[in-house]
């Protein structure tokens, strides 16, 4: 889906592209760096305007490659078609990793301090959640990244292009509608905006007011997470990491 | 027979002629009539406020439905069908676009009068901001990188010209910016680390007539804000939204997008010139007279694309040429537009990445806040305070109007090398609540904000202010809605099918006045009953 956004083409063969890399490793490396990313006397090819065009062929790089390029020392190399083809295949690969940003790899983020976390924890969360009880076992849930952004709103929010975390039935926001006659619903928020209001009381049944039109209405939501969005203007980067970092070792 | 055939061709000849509109001279634009709207803006100064108050603060309570048009591209687009573009109003006629498709539609009836698709060849379909006139003549922009030109009164196809290279990952998204024979086209992309420039066309044949690079060659002024001649040769700084125009100055205004690699800061050290800032440059030169650079070094995708507002205000009792933005930063800045010099820097909504503002009022970027291999938690999330939907300046009640977004996303570094490429790093959105700011332009001081009683924040609806006294946006739930301009209060609202999805447009033809609003694939029209 994300190569799709991001008008990304299909990928090469990953055949060639492992053929590719050999024969750029033995034959281009020395200049232009083992990832291609340029080396001490080398270009970058990742972003080179000859490779984007080659767009995995070997036909324009072909030219470069059977050539040289004498006026900047580079020497010329008898390959094949086939041999062309592949390192074209490879440069592909390595112009649509750049591209892809859906594909970045986050690094460790467990960088923090687990026992300052758990002070943390014991001073801000521990009024609502618990290291054995709701939360026991949530490293083993989510992989670091999901966890971090989770805690800090535990929400269905993910990173762009990939899949989120499911939703938690914990989080679901409640909503008590109060009319003029006094009578009151209440049950899971469905929707709400400055003109209307919907919920879905425990029996299943569902109910929805236009506020113009209920003069006295009363509505009262409860976010049970509006803690988490009050936190966020408040932690450092070492909170986050801190916690992140005790959380983790609840596997 | 032979007085038929004569008939005959006289009949195809009178037919067009009652058909085709009037051409739209370029000066028309400088002094746009109440019966059209012929830029991306309605004019040049980027108020998006029209004079007309048939529809005002006492009688839009009765606004109805008058008609609505819904786009069928018959292709998918994997960003769904969303108009993003204002559309244009001219002789009655409104022309809008969709990535590769315009349409043009009567402005009294929504009937389609035709519909053209530019056969692609890629290129990212996020959007498309809509199209430019020039007499007769309309201009577009691709996704896969071409200047466009059809006609406009039947939609046949006069010639293309490439503007950017789609191999390097370039894509475009602007409407086209017609001032007397240019025809400004930016161009956007940010996957690969390539250079922006803004161009001027030749109306007649595509060509260019200059050029205007983001960022400077070596050796010139602004080169030393980079490190290297390969970190400024990849430097980014797009310029994907229209700008705007003071014909006395004879200066155009264009906000440029963030650096790149986008998140990684560490290969180009420095403010990174002229990326994130927004520039003054002559329309017949491309000849830079000033800039102000909104963010500098950024690394948090904060493009300083938003329209730049033109308008005349008073300023410690005198009267001065003014220049404001509220930038994706989450700062709102007010300039002196004949010089650059700052007036005005203020947040409109909380943020964390910055420590403050420097003597001339641009923001200190906070290196904790950069992006981190660990994660960097900051607001505003990479969406920014705000985002490409058109703001509104009301002249009559001194307010600057735009959606606004408090938001945080975790930044992630994933690029560590002393090399980074592409967008070196990625972000979590975490949370966001929309609203509707209005903001003083003499202090920067919110006058009031309407927080959206809607749980999720989105990207939000472009803004309209009227001399009817009004403000009309939409809200993430699917509401268009009428504000009093002065006070916020909520006069009238319309549940819409999708979000708002452009900047509303008003025009008024045969003594009505018709709001147009894009929601999702669909363009609605509301007048007050006959």
């Amino acid at each position: 889906m994300m190569r799709k956004f991001l008008g990304i083409g299909a990928p090469p063969d990953p055949a060639a592209v492992d053929r590719g890399q050999k024969l750029f490793v033995a034959n281009c490396a020395f200049c232009h760096g083992s990832t291609a990313n340029g080396g001490a006397t080398g270009p970058d090819l990742v972003r080179s305007v000859v490779v984007l065009h080659d767009q995995g062929t070997g036909k324009d790089i072909g030219q470069v490659v059977l050539n040289g390029r004498p006026d900047k020392g580079m020497p010329k190399f008898n390959m094949t078609e086939a041999q062309i083809k592949d390192i074209a295949a490879f440069l592909l690969s390595r112009t649509q990793a750049a591209a892809n940003r859906g594909s970045y790899e986050i690094q460790n983020i467990v960088t923090g301090d687990a026992k300052a976390g758990e002070t943390y924890f014991n001073a801000h969360c521990s009024s609502c959640h618990s290291p054995s009880g709701d939360l026991a076992h949530i490293a083993a849930k989510y992989d670091p990244v999901a966890l971090q952004s989770r805690f800090l709103y535990p929400r269905d929010r993910r990173a762009f292009g990939t899949e989120g975390p499911p939703p938690n039935p914990k989080s679901e926001i409640t909503v008590k509608v109060t009319l003029a006659s006094g009578q009151s619903y209440e049950g899971r928020l469905d929707h709400i905006d400055d003109f209307s209001v919907a919920l879905v009381e425990p029996s299943g049944e569902y109910h929805s007011w236009l506020l113009d039109a209920e003069k006295g209405i009363k509505v009262e939501v409860h976010n049970p997470l509006q803690a988490h969005a009050d936190m966020l203007p408040e932690y450092t980067n070492a909170d986050m990491h801190n916690i992140l970092a005790y959380l983790e070792k609840l596997k | 027979m032979k007085l038929n055939r004569i008939s005959f061709l006289l009949a195809l000849l009178y037919v067009p002629a009652c058909l085709f509109g009037q051409a739209l001279n370029p000066a028309t634009i400088l002094h746009p009539p109440k019966d059209t709207w012929p830029t991306y803006n309605g004019d040049y100064s980027g108020k998006r406020f029209s004079q007309l108050t048939q529809i005002n603060s006492t009688n839009v309570k009765d606004l109805k439905l008058a008609w609505e048009y819904q786009a069928e591209t018959g292709d998918s687009n994997p960003f769904g069908t969303e108009i993003k573009a204002t559309p244009l109003q001219v002789n009655g006629v409104l022309y809008f676009t969709l990535p590769d498709h315009v349409w043009a539609i009567d402005a009294r009836t929504g009937h389609q009068i035709w519909h053209y698709k530019w056969k692609s060849q890629g290129g990212i379909h996020i959007g498309n901001r809509g199209v430019g006139i020039y007499n007769n003549w309309l201009f577009f922009e691709t996704p896969d990188d071409h200047l466009v030109s059809l006609e406009k009164d039947t939609g046949k196809f006069r010639w293309a010209v490439q503007i950017a290279d789609l191999a390097q990952e370039y894509f475009s998204t602007a409407a086209p910016l017609v001032i007397g024979n240019h025809i400004l086209v930016g161009v956007g992309g940010d996957s690969l680390d390539v250079p922006g420039f803004l161009e001027a066309r030749d109306p007649e044949t595509g060509a260019v007539q200059w050029h205007w690079d983001t960022e400077p060659k070596p050796g010139q002024p602004g080169s030393e804000t980079w490190p290297n001649t390969d970190a400024m040769g990849h430097g980014g700084g797009m310029t994907w939204i229209s700008g705007t125009y003071d014909p006395e100055l004879n200066l155009i205004y264009w906000g440029t997008g963030n650096p790149n690699p986008v998140h990684a800061g560490q290969g180009r050290k420095g403010s990174n010139l002229w990326t994130c800032s927004i520039v003054a440059l002559n329309p017949d030169t491309g000849k830079m007279a000033w800039y102000y650079q909104v963010s500098p070094h950024d690394t948090h995708d904060y493009d300083a694309v938003q329209t730049p507002v033109l308008f005349d205000g008073v300023i410690d009792g005198h009267k001065r040429k003014l220049l404001a933005q509220a930038s994706r930063n989450g700062y709102f800045f007010v300039l002196d537009r004949t010089n650059g010099k700052h007036i005005v820097t203020a947040p409109y909504i909380d943020l964390t990445w910055s420590k403050g503002t420097d003597a001339n009022g641009a923001p200190i970027p906070n290196p904790d806040k950069e992006p981190k291999p660990d994660g960097a938690l900051v607001s505003p999330a990479s969406g920014g305070g705000t985002n490409w939907p058109p703001p509104s300046f009301d002249p009559e009640t001194g307010l600057f109007y735009v959606n606004a977004d408090y938001s945080f996303s975790v930044f992630y570094l994933t690029d560590t090398s002393a090399h980074p490429e592409g967008f070196a790093g990625r972000d979590a959105g975490i949370w966001s609540q929309s609203m509707l700011k209005a903001i003083d332009y003499k202090t920067g001081r919110i006058r009031w904000s309407h927080k959206y009683r809607v749980e999720e924040g989105s990207e939000g609806s472009g803004v309209l202010t009227t001399a009817g006294k009004l403000v009309f946006s939409g809200d993430p739930a699917g509401n268009l809605i009428a504000f009093e301009a002065a006070t916020g209060k909520i006069l009238w609202h319309a549940g819409l099918a999708s979000s708002v999805s452009n900047g509303p447009i008003t025009y008024e033809l045969d003594g009505r006045q018709y709001l147009i609003v894009a929601g999702g694939p669909t363009i609605y029209a509301f007048t007050l009953p006959e």
